[in-house]
Order: C-alpha cells, then sequence, then structure tokens
C-alpha cells in the first residue's frame, strides 16, 4: 500500500466521522426546531438582521436554515412566520420572500433524495 | 458641474441624479410627487449654489515640499490649501507627472475598512475614480485647459469622509512583514500558480480579511510581483460576478471595488511609487468587504437567476458568425443566463475577442443616467487588455455578467437614440 492510498483511506475515514457528527447534529437542530415556539424562531430569524448578525458567515446560513423549516415545520407555522416579518415591511422582504408558500413547495421538491439516503439534500454552508 | 456629480446637493433634494432619485427618493419628498415628470432625472431643479469659491494658485517652495504639504492638506481636509497648491504646480509642465502620482496616492490611499452597516459615511472607492479621471481627462483637454475639471476634483479629495483605517492597517502590515516592501517588482518571473488562484479566490470569495491578507502576503513572500497579484486580484474576484451575484442592486458595491482596483493596476502600470504594494491589499480587501457585506443580507428567493448551463445547448447551436447580434439582444433584454451562455460557447469555440468586447460594451452604451455601467466597460476592458493570468476570459464572464443584469437606472435610451439618429451606426 502506497502512502498515498493511506492518505486516501485517512482522508475517506475522516469525511465519514465529519458526516457522521453532522448527521447527529442535525438530528438535535430537528427536534429544536420542531419544538420551538413562534416566538422562539422568530427571535432565531430576526439574528439574521444586518444589525444584529453576528457576520456574514452566519448570515450565509440563513439559507440553510430556511430549508429546514420548510422541511420540518407545517405550512400553518411558515405561513404565521411570514406575516410577522411580512408586517415588519421593506427591510425584511428577503425573509417574507423565502418564508413565501412557492418556495416551500421548490424547496421540498428539490430536497428530495433517494431512499438510501439518510437526510434530504440540505445545503450546508 | 458635469450632470450628476453635485453629490452634496442630491443628498439635499436640490439637483437632480441618482443619489436624489435612488437613495433619497426626492421625488416623493418637498415639493410632493410630479405625477408627470421625474424631477430628479431631469435638467438641474436648482441653480447650483457655490459654497467653496475658485482660489488662486500657492506657489514658491521646493516641489517636494509643495508636494508634500498638499498631501498632507488633502488629509487634514484642507481644501483651499491643497487646491491651492495643485494649481501651482500643475501651471508648470515639468511637475505634472509627479503631481499625477501625488493625486493617485491621495484618492486611493482615502477608503472606509468596511461598508457593513456604515450607510453613507464610507468612500467606496469615488476618490481613486476621481483622481484618475482627473488625469485622463486633462491629458486629453490639455492640462491648460482643464482648469474646471481641477475645480471640480482636487477639493473633493479633501472632503469628508476622509478615511485612512485601511491604509493604516496595510502600512503597519507591510512595515512588519515586508521591511523593503518598496522594492517589491511590479512584473516577476513568478506569476501566481492555478493552486495560488484558487486560494485567491476562496479568500476573497468566501473568506474574512485577515484570509486575504494571508494569501497575499504569501505571494509577495515567495516573489510575485506588484502587477502579478494585482492581475490575480482582478480575474480571482471575477467569480463572483459570475457564481454567486444574482440580486440587480447587488452588483452595485462589488463593482465599484473593481473599479477602484483598476485604477490600482493603472497607477502601478504608469506611475512608481514605493507604496504601490499596499494598494494591491487595500483593492483586495474592498472587495472583500463588499462581498461581505453583501452577505450580511438575507437572500432574496425571488431574485434567483437560471443557471447559464440550462442555455449552452442553444448557445451552441447558434452559429459563430451570427452569435454575436444574438448576444447584443440578450445583453439589452436583461437576460443574463442567455447572455452568459453566449459569452461562454463564444470563448470555447474561438479565440477572437475584441468584436466580443465590442459588442457587450456597444450593448451597455445604450443604457442611460448611470455612469457606473459606463464604468464598469471601461474598467474591464482595460484590465482584459493587461490580465497575464491564465483565467483572463472570466473578466469578459464577469463582465456580461454584470452588464445583462445590473440594475438600470432609466428603462429607456434616449440618448442613444439621439446618436442614432446623428451618427447613424450601421449595427443600431
Amino acid at each position: 500500500m502506497s502512502n498515498e492510498q493511506a492518505t486516501l483511506i485517512e482522508s475517506w475515514r475522516v469525511r465519514n466521522a465529519a458526516a457522521t457528527t453532522l448527521a447527529l447534529t442535525e438530528e438535535q437542530m430537528r427536534r429544536a426546531v420542531r419544538d420551538a415556539s413562534i416566538e422562539e424562531l422568530v427571535t432565531l430569524i430576526e439574528t439574521f438582521a444586518p444589525a444584529r448578525s453576528a457576520g456574514p458567515e452566519w448570515t450565509r446560513t440563513f439559507e440553510p436554515l430556511v430549508e429546514r423549516l420548510w422541511t420540518w415545520r407545517d405550512d400553518e407555522t411558515i405561513a404565521t412566520l411570514a406575516e410577522v416579518f411580512r408586517s415588519r415591511g421593506m427591510p425584511w422582504m428577503a425573509v417574507t420572500n423565502a418564508l413565501a408558500p412557492e418556495r416551500g413547495v421548490l424547496t421540498r421538491t428539490t430536497l428530495r433524495q433517494p431512499a438510501s439516503a439518510r437526510l434530504p439534500a440540505f445545503t450546508l454552508v | 458641474m458635469p450632470q450628476g456629480l453635485n453629490v452634496w446637493e442630491q443628498v439635499i433634494c436640490e439637483f437632480p441624479g441618482h443619489y436624489a432619485r435612488d437613495g433619497e427618493q426626492c421625488g416623493r419628498k418637498f415639493p410632493g410627487p410630479d405625477e408627470h415628470v421625474n424631477r430628479f432625472d431631469g435638467p438641474a431643479w436648482n441653480v447650483p449654489k457655490i459654497y467653496f469659491a475658485d482660489h488662486d494658485p500657492i506657489e514658491g517652495g521646493s516641489v517636494e515640499g509643495r508636494l508634500v504639504r498638499m498631501n498632507w492638506a488633502i488629509a487634514e481636509g484642507d481644501k483651499a490649501e491643497a487646491y491651492g497648491l495643485f494649481l501651482g504646480l500643475a501651471r508648470d509642465p515639468a511637475n505634472r507627472q509627479r503631481l499625477k502620482d501625488a493625486i493617485l496616492f491621495a484618492g486611493i490611499t482615502d477608503l472606509q475598512d468596511t461598508i457593513i452597516n456604515r450607510g453613507g459615511y464610507q468612500n467606496i472607492g469615488h476618490k481613486a475614480l476621481r483622481a484618475r479621471a482627473l488625469i485622463d481627462i486633462a491629458d486629453y483637454l490639455g492640462w491648460d485647459n482643464a482648469h474646471e475639471l481641477f475645480y471640480t476634483v482636487v477639493p473633493d479629495l479633501a472632503c469628508s469622509p476622509r478615511l485612512y483605517g485601511l491604509w493604516t492597517e496595510i502600512s503597519n502590515i507591510c512595515r512588519m512583514e515586508f521591511p523593503e516592501h518598496a522594492s517589491i517588482p511590479k512584473r516577476s518571473d513568478k506569476p501566481l500558480t492555478e493552486r495560488e488562484l484558487d486560494i485567491l479566490t476562496e479568500a476573497i470569495v468566501w473568506g474574512g480579511p485577515f484570509d486575504v491578507n494571508a494569501a497575499i502576503m504569501g505571494f509577495f513572500k515567495r516573489g510575485a510581483g506588484i502587477l502579478d497579484v494585482g492581475d490575480a486580484v482582478i480575474a480571482c474576484f471575477q467569480r463572483y460576478l459570475i457564481d454567486v451575484l444574482e440580486h440587480p442592486n447587488a452588483f452595485l458595491h462589488p463593482t465599484h471595488a473593481l473599479d477602484y482596483m483598476n485604477v490600482v493596476q493603472s497607477w502601478t502600470r504608469h506611475h512608481d511609487n514605493p507604496h504601490q504594494v499596499k494598494a494591491v491589499f487595500m483593492g483586495a480587501r474592498f472587495m472583500n468587504d463588499t462581498i461581505r457585506s453583501n452577505a450580511n443580507f438575507p437572500r432574496d428567493p425571488t431574485f434567483t437567476l437560471e443557471p447559464r448551463q440550462n442555455h449552452r445547448v442553444w448557445a451552441d447551436g447558434i452559429a459563430i458568425g451570427r452569435l454575436l447580434p444574438v448576444l447584443k439582444e440578450h445583453v439589452l433584454a436583461q437576460d443574463a443566463p442567455r447572455s452568459c451562455a453566449l459569452v461562454d460557447s463564444y470563448l470555447e469555440r474561438t479565440n477572437e475577442r475584441h468584436d466580443l468586447l465590442d459588442t457587450i460594451t456597444y450593448a451597455a452604451c445604450h443604457w442611460q443616467n448611470d455612469p457606473h455601467v459606463m464604468r464598469n466597460c471601461a474598467s474591464s476592458l482595460e484590465e482584459f487588455r493587461h490580465n497575464r493570468t491564465s483565467r483572463r476570459d472570466d473578466i469578459v464572464r464577469g463582465f456580461v455578467k454584470h452588464q445583462a443584469r445590473y440594475v438600470k437606472r432609466a428603462p429607456t435610451h434616449d440618448c442613444y437614440q439621439v446618436y442614432v439618429d446623428y451618427f447613424k451606426p450601421a449595427n443600431a
């Protein structure tokens, strides 16, 4: 076995460990999102406003979060969230649009994976 | 005063232009909306007032001493002293090359460290652009015929805000890491490798400010030249235009950074100044900051662009000899996915570039009321001509994406029609 092959196996092992960690994290997140109240979800989404954001690295995770909201919560909850942000006007238009029903249909369709996949095709970063 | 350049009276709704119309929404303010005329698109609403009278030249003392005094006066906001010294120095043709270098240095070093959550308190490269414009136009008109141009530009360099935080940071980094930075060559025999271009792209588009500093520092430390790295900064930035940008409004700040970097490269190409290596850091940091500023806003999915790859088969089916007129029509229709697919196809099928760039530029020049459109043309054309990286064609890909997607300030082509009426171009 050459050094290159050993490195390849090691790399795949590390990748698998990272995937396992990520899958467990997603499961914890799924339970947290499922159990959250409307107020708690609003508070989470508010952290993506430019003045409150911890920075671009945080705000870039908005779309991955929206994918998970559409996957793990029902239409009624999302519609309630959308109304909260629609009532706040233009600065929250991007958030309101991300929570519009047609986005939900599109998101849920594109996230479908083959049966062999453990998770939907979520955006990671 | 050229139409639209009186930015200060635009922000108090006393002069037309895109600051008044778009930024300040003056059409909705006193004396109220006019249903038939957009007063902030038209001719001057109020006669401009003079806030800063013209001044006499300041002469006497050595040229070196006056150049130093002029740069200090600009940095300290003393418009009268800076302007007077400039006028005095500009009188003697023997001083003009050094004066050009000094005025570019003043414009380039005055740049905000971030635009994130800063609102209007920023310079966003305008001072560098104006300094470059002064030189190009004065050279064209003749310096003895350019007094009004000097009056427009030079006092403005000393206006607030004057921001030297980024310059200070980069100067310190260079002092600590490259004590001999003044001797870094403009070109080397060690341009950036493919791997290094990937590292720089990752730092500028997805990294933070210190990632950008570290990447550029590494290239200089291993012997790359100033223009080698500057070319790479221009080329790597294009991936943001090509792959990431979607919302028409979001092009505005990043392409200001591209235009700023064009001034930096032009300064380095035409002048010798021991501080030029710092300007490459500043341009890359400016690009990275505007990208991070855009990323600080949640993405609006209603502005999602269709992938250009969806139209590649269609583009490849158009004969190469017929492709450019089709491209022009799709740029004019602001159809970015098809325009980009056409350019991808063209670039892979032929080595011809002149007519391709000409087509994009001609289409772009149909739009009026926004000099950013033409400035992007100038930056893209000039940098494509000089760029020596293996990714030079990405400048064309970024250029067409910008021209087919960036928000347009006016939907009509009245100025272009005047041009057609008078000059009757064959391709109208």
